[in-house]
């Protein structure tokens, strides 16, 4: 009984939704009446509001919305000229649906204001047959004899209807079973509103209600409970915008950023004041914050996920009402229900299944005979499945039925027009599955209640689009079909782990990365030209991300590196990478329109440090990976280009003092190294990161100007291809707290002014590998 | 030097005077160079003018987009607008800026070579678009005409619009 309460909630809340959009269309539709995409909207949610007031057994609702699609339908295929006349009777229709709307929202079904439909069916019919102007005089008429009726009635009738039980009028087109099923369901319904007015009752009287539902009792002894029940959830439950939701979300993104960053600032200075009193309490508030944050990033993230099961439930209701329909058995089997995601998702996924399952109802399972004469079960089986994948959710709907011709499809495209011989030619079977997502693209040989006019699928497209998520099909003609959507949870904010490509650093999700692993480069073997690690008792293809990514590489990687092994659906794939960084939670930031979709990137995220690092889209970059062919082990281990002698050589001398750059310079010029010259340590290291020399030694003086020389070597080895560049300090300074200051900061060698250039010669020699002759 | 003040002094007044002249139709842009030529947006576009700060590269896009940066929690395209222009690319100089423009939704930083001033210019000195321009194919405006200089005005529509 709630089931169906909360269907028909979501029913109503959409189908408002929907109308509200329909107005906008349709104003729009009439100074623009060429717009097929216009059309083909206003056609959807005619169909929509079919499809599931159908299923809700609201079937004057029905009706109406079956012949409305009728019309639309003509006027998109171009059959039918929108003409003023035309869209008077289908704007009326309109208006008509969302009066009987209404008095589904107010009566809980749509047969208390007794709407009369005959003469608007007659007059869509007409339109529909291309039947004109004859009818105009009529059709007014009709049209101010009918309103009255609309306005007029509903008051007085509300009690009426829910006490008499004429339904025959709207459902003569059902056989006798079909109505006395839909007497018996509406009969259930007019003892929920029933019930639901005596709930009004309570809940409008409040304090004195104790009294009252006690007299109550003996009318209805049931639902005095529920009813107590249902008044105190309604206290504890409160609607909110998404709107609100979101700006909340993204506050909460915000601040997880700011905590990242205090993270990094307490690692700063937890090194600079070792020992210092103050960073206990500095460390408390830190952790006390990043707890906080966290705790209140779940909690928002909680608030916006719900089962799954929400939109599921409405499905076994739907499968059985379709399969007396369509006169066949049909099973639902459902798994995976309790999985949560995000509302925003949950909303969006429910059009597109209802459209999918209807689909395999009618296309997909063949009738009772059919199947046994195949030597099938005579019940054909649906099953809809949801679950986890690393950073999506998968819904699966599988049917035992028929299953796609792809040939068939083809035919039909060409015969359509979609698309041409050729095209066809060139086209997989799974290409060709994907045919049926194109608009106004049915294989259904006739137009039924069920489905048929090609919308549908065409629904589920644009939703899934809409969600980023992926639609696969398998089909295998005989055996059945599946259809697999995947949708990535945009939560905002995932774990993520962060890896260094050379010089680059990438996020990759960590839901799914399933280990790391460190390598040596023989271990990594090479067969049919695929890259290979054997993991245990697995073999695991390579990739190398500087090669799907072309990062420049910048310095030669050691004899070790580090394997991030990930995990999509069944396949396995590990990604060498030059560094981990470590774990970090990232804010997901879109790039904007210009950069969206790009190939292995999901999105953005902001360091710590202010700095931007992507985060790698795990999907596409396994398919991206399909199509290399390096050899990685070859290409890790050759070096750059070998250097031999001594004009190969660059120094870099940076010193403030012009004399001694010219003495240090004499001093190399026995060896025969390229020397150039910078005056200060920022000069020195935007020419090392200009990259415009390929510097080999730097020799440094410690006192400079703008930047002194320790800092320029703590700046240096920053960097992690400058990790093994030679330093030499050359300085006056000699004291051994100078000396120490210099190793900490990176600085190879220590040479105290004055030296002899023969010194400083052998210093450079040692550390270039250049052997005096 | 007092020469040069007189200069500043005149082209002060000249820009207060501006508006009486003519203020109707009077379009503001600011200049900019990028190579060798003069180019210029419409003010109201220009969201802010920055320094070069670190950007982040971005793997499987035109050169001239240069990858993504990071204005106040926002993550922003970088286009080089030498590359985009099929200049030979140089590396920063003093001069170098980042100018952040939005259009319709969507927002992204240009590097150019350096800045020149605020314009004012009346709409009826602006001609059309050369047609037979290659490698700035769609992405002018029009070509406004000073006293001693034309001006290549950038649609920054086209110019924030994704091609690739």
């Amino acid at each position: 009984m709630d089931d169906i309460q909360e269907i028909l909630e979501d029913f109503l809340i959409e189908a408002f939704e929907l109308i509200e959009q329909l107005d906008q269309d349709l104003v729009e539709l009439e100074s623009n009446p060429e717009d097929l995409e216009l059309l083909n909207s206003i056609f959807r949610v005619a169909h929509t509001v079919k499809g599931s007031s159908s299923f809700l057994s609201f079937d004057v609702l029905t009706k109406l919305t079956h012949h409305m699609e009728d019309v639309l339908n003509k006027a998109r295929k171009g059959e039918l000229k929108i003409t003023e006349d035309v869209m008077d009777v289908v704007l009326e229709s309109i208006d008509m649906m969302k009066t009987l709307l209404h008095c589904i929202r107010d009566n809980g079904n749509d047969t208390a204001i007794g709407m009369q439909l005959d003469d608007i069916i007659a007059r869509l019919e007409a339109v529909s047959e291309g039947k004109e102007i004859p009818e105009e005089a009529t059709k007014s008429e009709v049209v101010e004899k009918s309103e009255p009726e609309v306005d007029t009635t509903p008051e007085p009738e509300v009690e009426e209807a829910s006490e008499s039980s004429d339904t025959e009028d709207y459902s003569s087109m059902s056989d006798d079973e079909v109505e006395a099923e839909i007497e018996r369901l509406l009969n259930e319904k007019r003892e929920e509103t029933k019930k639901k007015k005596a709930i009004k009752k309570e809940v409008h009287q409040e304090a004195p209600a104790k009294a009252d539902s006690t007299v109550a009792a003996p009318t209805a002894a049931a639902p005095t409970p529920p009813a107590k029940k249902q008044a105190s959830t309604l206290e504890q439950t409160i609607r909110v915008e998404v709107n609100r939701l979101d700006h909340l979300m993204n506050l909460i993104g915000e601040l997880v950023l700011g905590k990242n960053r205090l993270l990094k600032i307490y690692d700063d200075v937890e090194e600079r004041y070792e020992g210092e009193k103050f960073l206990e309490e500095l460390n408390q508030v830190v952790s006390a914050i990043s707890l906080v944050t966290t705790d209140l990033q779940i909690a928002v993230m909680k608030t916006r996920m719900l089962p799954i099961a929400k939109v599921f439930n409405k499905f076994p209701r739907m499968v059985r009402d379709l399969s007396r329909e369509l006169g066949k058995g049909i099973e639902l089997k459902i798994s995976g229900e309790e999985t949560e995601l995000d509302k925003s998702i949950v909303e969006e996924i429910g059009d597109p299944l209802v459209h999918i399952i209807r689909n395999s109802c009618d296309h997909g399972v063949e009738d009772g005979d059919t199947r046994e004469a195949l030597g099938k079960n005579k019940t054909g089986l649906i099953e809809l499945k949801a679950y986890n994948e690393g950073n999506s959710i998968v819904i699966e709907i599988t049917d035992d039925g028929k299953g796609l011709d792809a040939d068939l499809l083809r035919s039909k495209a060409i015969e359509r027009g979609m698309i041409s011989e050729q095209e066809a030619d060139s086209m997989s079977d799974r290409e060709a599955f994907a045919l049926i997502f194109k608009p106004a693209f049915s294989m259904a040989a006739k137009v039924t209640n069920v489905s048929g006019r090609g919308v549908g699928m065409d629904v589920v497209k644009t939703n899934i689009e809409k969600l980023n998520g992926i639609i696969e099909i398998d089909s295998e003609i005989g055996k059945g079909t599946v259809i697999k959507m995947k949708i990535p949870l945009t939560l905002a904010i995932i774990q993520a782990l962060l890896v260094g490509a050379q010089e680059e650093f990438y996020a990759i999700p960590l839901a799914s990365v399933s280990e790391t692993v460190r390598i040596s480069l023989d271990e990594i073997y090479t067969v049919e030209g695929r890259n290979v690690l054997r993991l245990r008792d697995e073999v695991l293809s390579l990739v190398r991300l500087s090669d799907i990514f072309g990062v420049k590489q910048v310095y030669e990687p050691g004899e070790h590196t580090y394997v991030v092994v990930i995990g999509l659906a069944e396949s396995k794939l590990g990604i060498i990478v030059d560094t981990l960084v470590g774990q970090e939670e990232t804010v997901i930031k879109s790039m904007g329109d210009y950069l969206q979709g790009i190939d292995g990137i999901a999105g953005a995220t902001i360091r710590g440090d202010g700095g931007v690092t992507l985060i790698v889209d795990i999907a596409s970059l396994m398919e991206m990976a399909k199509g290399l062919k390096v050899n990685i082990r070859e290409s890790m281990q050759s070096k750059a280009k070998k250097k031999t002698s001594p004009e190969d050589y660059t120094v870099l001398v940076v010193d403030d003092s012009k004399m001694d750059r010219t003495i240090m310079k004499k001093s190399m010029e026995p060896i025969g190294l390229k020397t150039i010259e910078a005056s200060n340590g920022q000069e020195a290291l935007t020419m090392l990161k200009s990259g415009e020399h390929d510097i080999d030694v730097i020799l440094i003086d410690i006192e400079m100007p703008r930047m002194d020389g320790y800092t320029l070597a703590t700046e240096i080895r920053k960097y992690s291809r400058y990790k093994k560049l030679p330093l030499i300090a050359v300085t006056s300074r000699t004291s051994k707290a100078d000396r120490l200051r210099g190793v900490e900061s990176g600085m190879t060698e220590y040479i105290t002014k004055p030296y002899s250039p023969e010194y400083l010669e052998n210093v450079v020699r040692k550390n270039t590998n250049l052997i005096a002759e | 030097m007092s020469d040069k003040l007189n200069q500043i002094f005149q082209k002060q007044q000249k820009q207060i005077d501006g508006p009486d002249k003519a203020d109707e139709d009077i379009i503001q842009l600011v200049g900019f160079v990028v190579g060798e030529e003069e180019y210029a947006i419409p003010i109201l576009n220009i969201v802010e003018i920055i320094k070069p700060i670190e950007f982040t590269r971005v793997p499987s896009v035109p050169e001239y987009v240069l990858g993504v940066f990071n204005i106040r929690g926002s993550v922003i395209p970088l286009i080089d607008l030498r590359r985009r222009f099929n200049l030979p690319p140089v590396n920063n100089t003093g001069d170098t800026r980042y100018i952040v423009m939005k259009g319709e939704g969507n927002t992204a930083g240009f590097v150019i070579d350096r800045l020149t001033e605020a314009i004012r210019i009346k709409r009826n000195r602006i001609d059309p678009a050369p047609e037979t321009v290659s490698s700035e194919k769609g992405m002018i405006y029009g070509i406004g005409k000073r006293e001693d200089s034309m001006l290549t005005i950038l649609k920054v529509e086209a110019l924030l619009k994704r091609d690739f």
